[in-house]
């Protein structure tokens, strides 16, 4: 470089820390002899208000284009300088600092030394800013709509109450009606509360009340890529068919009693669906769908009975088509939540009357496969339940306490207990978590036999001729089981562990989405911009549903505002492309999947907003295309060659 | 990535060779990345630990960023040590750059003899923002190899 720009050295002795072992006027001797003349300053305390000040009269005086400032950490106060730059009018990344405080006076016992240390970095510093570009930070809009992904109780109430505050939300739900769990839990613990009852409200209100215009729900749909970064995310979905035009059809399902086919009702654990069919009754959004696996038509053999039947006409459409879109939002409120790990030990396995904790939900609720009534597989009454909480709990596979299984079990024993009068039951626990004011009045009256047992191992089966026996091997209780509900552990759904997968996000050691912080942050992912709600952060019941997806909600609110521009850092990486060979090296390594492939240019492009300056691409680019702004090779190459000098 | 698990680095050998002449000036160049080697170097500072003086830091934004070719050049450029201090595993602030690093610096490790340096010139390892005591101690340690490597290289 021919011109060496004019530059300007601000000595700081940060009120005498650091002149206590840099000698600034012997370094200012040294500094006077330098071939690039640069024009030098000390200063008390240059960070302070006043001294800024009259820096910046000094500045103007002597009108440098670049600047030096021996002070403290840049990570303390490059911001403070580089805005003192800005207000004399010179371009805020023309300034190097020196860390002299806490990596050299702080650091070196020998005050020659120390003075000889700071003297070799500011001829360093002196090299490098010859190299430095004019940068302009550039502001951009951010976008304040929202992603909800899951629609149970807390993406719902996290998509209503963004929806309250004016903005646009998607809904995604992969299922073909939303509400999550407990909308199929005909009562909730603890006031035995009915689920669908609880929920519905919402979900009117969000498919038509005021809200459900700022809300777009898409069933049947997955996410299945995600880009972008805070106030700038780009989701792909995937919606699979319905074959239902949901404008069109008034959910009379006369296509479901029509239909000639039957296949198994997965959601109520029992009972047949049509092949077009709503999964239970009250299901929302109160429309049928078809299912491509078991529909004649679908499979190419001959059938029309629904659309002979159906009263709307273009109601029911077979040539709906998977259905691709990118929904582009400044925010991502995974509530994605959890599901019960399916448990069949050995000792139970191929018997009868043998239920899960979802299967027995449904099999108590009016809805389910039995109408509400507690029968057994032959439709005959139980004389005795015996409800195994923590199965397969505290184990080796799953060590922790789901939580909500000491509730369920109270739960069913007396919903149980009501049903069927003089019914035996009893609850094997291994520990037993019931806290909180309303819990108790379920656990005071609580009739059920509590026995204490020590994992699936420690129990037996055997059929008797006075009906089937539980035995606890540890303790020899003998335990009446015509019934038997095995509470498996709460797990992460498929969907939390695909969505954190596509998101990025880390797990913890149960695959629960990991959050910032456990206590202080436990809404708040490590990726700003996304947000956690529900179980998708661990086991939890509908109470915490529905204030994480409120709190979910509000930080997204808090953090992206209307009006308020995301300001772009230019201290990125950037592609000559001149000299990009098009290895795309640099896209594999890139942890924001900021840089992209230009296919008409067949060369590597990196988007600014998405580029954090990590310059990872810069290290790996084999053709040396890439630049990593403010940290340059030509940069680096200065400022090594300065310290070895 | 093909370096996904991550071993910790064996504590830095202590030269074996001391030095036979009086003490010598060597000049030490030091990549450490903003996030956490940076931030442990600064709170070195704060708790008033020893800094080798003939240690320069050169700040980058993360350890990813530092390609053997700019290491290489470090020496050529008249070095006798390089170190690149990274984030700890798993708490990378570009969530994998350090990886990235860590397998460049098993690879530059491997190829430093055929290029006529000696591996013991270079050192990779680990420093949080909360590890002022390691920052200390490994610097000094990594100096005072260097310094009894003097004499007793002969590429240098």
């Amino acid at each position: 470089m021919n011109h060496q720009p004019k530059t300007a050295i601000i000595l700081c002795t940060c009120s005498g820390i650091i002149s206590e072992k840099i000698d600034w006027e012997k370094v200012r001797t040294q500094l006077a002899g330098h071939p690039d003349k640069p024009v030098v300053t000390t200063d008390e305390l240059a960070c302070g208000a006043d001294n800024l000040e009259k820096l910046a009269a000094w500045l103007k005086e002597q009108g440098p284009e670049r600047v030096v400032v021996a002070a403290c950490s840049p990570r303390e106060h490059e911001r403070t300088f580089r805005n003192l730059l800005t207000a004399v009018g010179i371009n805020p990344y023309y300034l190097q600092m020196i860390n002299v405080r806490e990596q050299v006076a702080w650091v070196t016992a020998d005050p020659d030394q120390a003075t000889r240390k700071a003297a070799r970095l500011i001829t360093a510093a002196l090299q490098r800013v010859g190299h430095h570009q004019p940068l302009m930070e550039r502001h951009v809009p951010v976008r304040t709509d929202v992603a909800v992904i899951g629609a149970g109780p807390a993406g719902i109430q996290a998509a209503l109450t963004l929806a309250r505050a004016g903005r646009i939300v998607t809904l995604i739900e992969k299922e073909p009606f939303f509400g999550g769990m407990p909308v199929r839990f005909e009562e909730l613990f603890p006031n035995l509360e009915c689920g669908p009852c609880l929920l519905e409200p919402g979900m009117g209100e969000l498919l038509h009340g005021p809200e459900s215009e700022h809300i777009k729900l898409l069933t049947l749909t997955e996410v299945t890529e995600v880009k972008g970064s805070f106030g700038n995310w780009q989701l792909t979905l995937r919606q699979q068919p319905r074959y239902i035009n949901p404008e069109l059809c008034i959910g009379c399902m006369i296509c479901a009693t029509v239909c000639p086919v039957r296949r198994e009702n997965r959601w109520n654990c029992g009972g047949e669906l049509a092949a077009v069919d709503g999964p239970f009754v009250g299901a929302l959004p109160n429309l049928p769908h078809v299912d491509a696996g078991h529909c004649l038509k679908l499979n190419g053999r001959e059938c029309g009975a629904c659309l002979a039947e159906c009263p709307v006409e273009g109601a029911l459409d077979f040539n709906d088509t998977i259905r691709d879109s990118v929904v582009e939002v400044g925010a991502i409120i995974v509530a994605t939540g959890a599901e019960e790990l399916p448990v069949s030990p050995p000792v139970f396995a191929g018997r009868d009357n043998v239920f899960s904790a979802y299967a027995f939900e449904r099999l108590l609720a009016m809805t389910g496969p039995s109408g509400g009534e507690l029968v057994k597989g032959d439709g005959s009454a139980p004389a005795s339940l015996a409800i195994v909480q923590c199965a397969g709990s505290f184990d080796d596979v799953v060590t922790y306490c789901s939580g909500t299984c000491c509730q369920a079990a109270l739960k069913y024993a007396h919903i149980s207990a009501a049903k069927r009068e003089g019914l035996t039951v009893t609850r094997l626990i291994r520990e037993q978590v019931v806290a909180g004011v309303n819990a108790a009045r379920l656990f005071n009256h609580d009739h059920s036999h509590v026995i204490r047992y020590r994992g699936l191992g420690d129990l037996t089966v055997a059929e008797t001729p006075n009906g089937r026996v539980i035995t606890c091997a540890s303790s020899g209780t003998q335990i009446p089981a015509d019934m038997i509900v095995l509470c498996g552990p709460t797990v992460p759904s498929q969907g939390t562990a695909q969505t954190a997968r596509l998101l990025e996000l880390g797990v913890d050691d149960a695959g629960f989405i990991a959050p910032i912080h456990a206590l202080s942050g436990s809404f708040l992912s490590p990726l700003k911009g996304i947000y956690l709600a529900g179980t998708c952060r661990g086991p939890g019941d509908i109470r915490e549903a529905f204030a994480s997806g409120t709190a979910a909600a509000g930080v997204a609110l808090s953090e992206l505002v209307e009006g308020r521009d995301l300001a772009v850092d230019p201290q990125v990486a950037v592609v000559d492309v001149e000299q990009c060979a098009g290895c795309k090296s640099c896209i594999r390594v890139c942890p924001y999947k900021a840089i992209s492939w230009n296919e008409v240019a067949k060369t590597a492009d990196v988007s600014d907003i998405l580029c954090r300056g990590c310059g990872t691409c810069v290290a790996v680019c084999p053709a040396g295309a890439i630049t990593a702004r403010g940290f340059s090779r030509a940069m680096l190459r200065a400022e090594i060659e300065g310290v070895l000098s | 990535m093909s370096c996904q698990t991550m071993p910790d680095r064996a504590p830095y050998p202590a030269a074996e060779v001391m030095s036979a002449g009086a003490p010598t000036e060597v000049r030490i160049v030091a990549f450490l990345c903003n996030w956490c080697s940076y931030a442990g170097a600064d709170k070195t500072g704060m708790n008033q630990l020893p800094v080798p003086a003939e240690l320069s830091v050169v700040r980058v934004m993360c350890s990813g960023r530092v390609e053997p070719t700019l290491i290489l050049e470090t020496f050529q450029k008249g070095a006798d040590g390089v170190m690149v201090l990274a984030c700890h595993p798993g708490d990378c602030h570009y969530k994998e750059g350090n990886l990235r690093a860590f397998c460049r610096a098993e690879l530059l490790e491997r190829m430093m003899p055929q290029l006529g340096v000696n591996p013991a010139r270079f050192y990779f390892d680990y420093v949080s923002a909360a590890e002022a005591e390691k920052f200390s101690q490994v610097t000094n340690d990594f100096v005072a190899s260097i310094r009894a490597l003097a004499g007793t290289d002969s590429e240098r």
